[in-house]
C-alpha cells in the first residue's frame, strides 16, 4: 500500500499524469462515442468525464492535485476561445443575413434561458445560495464563474450546472427541432450556443461547420449579455448579494 | 511554422482582451474579447492567413478536451449537496428545456416573418 502511494507521489510531481490521463480518457470517450454510433442523449465529453472521475476516484488521487496538473491543458482554453472568431469570420455573411431575428431573439432568449430555471427552483425551495450559484447556468464557463462570484454562489455548484445545462441542451435541442420542424442548422447552431455555452457549441460544430458558428456567437452574445445585465437584475429584485 | 505564428496570435488577442478588461472593467472574459477582436481583424483583412487557421483549427478540435478537468469537478462536489439534488436538476433540466423551446420557437417566428418582407 505504502508502495502504490508514493509511487502516485512520484508520478504526480509532474503534470504530465494529469495530462496524460485527461488525453486517455478523452480518446477511449471519443472511441466509444462512436462505437456507441454517436448517441445525442450521451454526449462524448460526458462519458469522458465519467471515465476520468472513475480513473481518479480508482486511483485515489485528490481532485485538487489533478486539477493542478491539468492546468497545462486547461491554460489553451484561452487561445481556444479567441480561435472561435475564425469560424465566425468564416460565417459573417450568413450571420448579417440574419442579424435582425438574432439581434431581437438574444436579450429575450438569454434571459429566459436564467428566468426558467431560477424560477422552477425557487418554487421548489432552493436557498439564496443555490440560486445564485445556478443563475449562469447558460453562460459560458469562463464568464459564468466571474459572475456567479458577483451574486454570491459557489463556483463548484455552478460547474455542476453547467454539465448538467450543456449536457441536457443536445437532446432537448433535437426534441424541441423535430417538434416544431426545424432543420435549419444555423438556427439549430444558435439555439446550441446560447442554451448550452462550450457543450452546445461542440456539439454544433459536430453537426457543421456553419452550426458551430452560430453556436459561437450565440455562445459569446450570451455570455456578454448575461455578464452585463444579471449582476444589475439580481440586485434590483433585491437578493442579497 | 505557420501553427506556431498562429498560435502566438492567438495568445496575443488573448491578452489583448486581459488588458481590455483591465482598462475598462468589462465583467467578460478576455477569451470573448479576443474572439470579437479577432473577427473584427479578420474582415478587415479579408481572409484566414494559413498560419491562424493552422493554430485555430486544431484547437477548436480539441475544445471539448480542454474543458473536461473542469467537468469532473462536478463529481468530486455530489456529497456537499445532498438533498439539494433532485430541486436543482429539476431547475437546470427542465428550464433548459423551455429557454431552448422559446429560443427555437422564437428565432423561427422572426425568421419567418424576415421571409415575408
Amino acid at each position: 500500500m505504502s508502495t502504490k502511494a508514493s509511487l502516485l507521489d512520484l508520478l504526480t510531481t509532474t503534470p504530465l499524469f494529469a495530462v496524460g490521463l485527461t488525453l486517455a480518457a478523452y480518446l477511449l470517450g471519443s472511441g466509444l462515442f462512436k462505437r456507441l454510433k454517436r448517441p445525442s442523449w450521451l454526449p462524448a465529453i460526458l462519458i469522458a468525464a465519467l471515465l476520468l472521475a472513475g480513473a481518479l476516484a480508482l486511483i485515489g488521487l485528490p481532485y485538487a492535485t489533478y486539477q493542478q496538473g491539468a492546468t497545462w491543458l486547461t491554460i489553451l482554453l484561452g487561445p481556444a476561445t479567441v480561435a472561435l472568431g475564425m469560424p465566425l469570420y468564416q460565417q459573417l455573411p450568413r450571420i448579417v443575413e440574419l442579424w435582425r431575428p438574432l439581434a431581437i431573439c438574444l436579450p429575450i432568449a438569454a434571459t429566459l434561458a436564467a428566468f426558467y430555471a431560477l424560477a422552477i427552483a425557487w418554487l421548489l425551495g432552493s436557498s439564496d445560495t443555490i440560486l445564485a450559484s445556478i443563475a449562469a447556468k447558460s453562460v459560458t464557463a469562463p464568464i459564468a464563474i466571474g459572475i456567479t462570484e458577483q451574486l454570491g454562489g459557489t463556483v463548484a455548484l455552478l460547474m455542476g450546472a453547467l454539465l448538467v445545462t450543456g449536457v441536457i441542451t443536445i437532446p432537448c435541442v433535437s426534441i424541441a427541432a423535430r417538434l416544431l420542424r426545424i432543420d435549419d442548422e444555423r438556427l439549430i447552431g444558435f439555439t446550441l450556443g446560447l442554451n448550452g455555452h462550450a457543450i452546445g457549441t461542440v456539439r454544433a460544430f459536430e453537426i457543421s461547420p456553419a452550426a458551430g458558428a452560430f453556436a459561437s456567437l450565440g455562445m459569446s452574445l450570451t455570455g456578454i449579455f448575461t455578464a452585463l445585465l444579471l449582476p444589475l437584475a439580481w440586485r434590483l429584485i433585491g437578493f442579497s448579494s | 511554422m505557420p501553427a506556431l505564428s498562429g498560435l502566438l496570435w492567438l495568445i496575443s488577442y488573448w491578452l489583448i482582451g486581459e488588458v481590455v478588461i483591465y482598462f475598462t472593467g468589462l465583467p467578460v472574459s478576455s477569451g470573448v474579447i479576443g474572439m470579437l477582436l479577432l473577427c473584427v481583424t479578420l474582415a478587415l483583412y479579408g481572409r484566414v492567413p494559413t498560419s491562424i487557421a493552422a493554430a485555430a483549427q486544431p484547437l477548436i478540435a480539441l475544445l471539448a478536451m480542454l474543458i473536461m478537468p473542469g467537468v469532473v469537478g462536478v463529481f468530486f462536489i455530489i456529497g456537499e449537496l445532498a438533498g439539494q439534488w433532485s430541486a436543482i436538476l429539476i431547475a437546470l433540466v427542465l428550464g433548459t428545456l423551455l429557454s431552448v423551446i422559446t429560443t427555437l420557437w422564437l428565432l423561427k417566428r422572426l425568421i419567418g416573418q424576415q421571409h415575408v418582407h
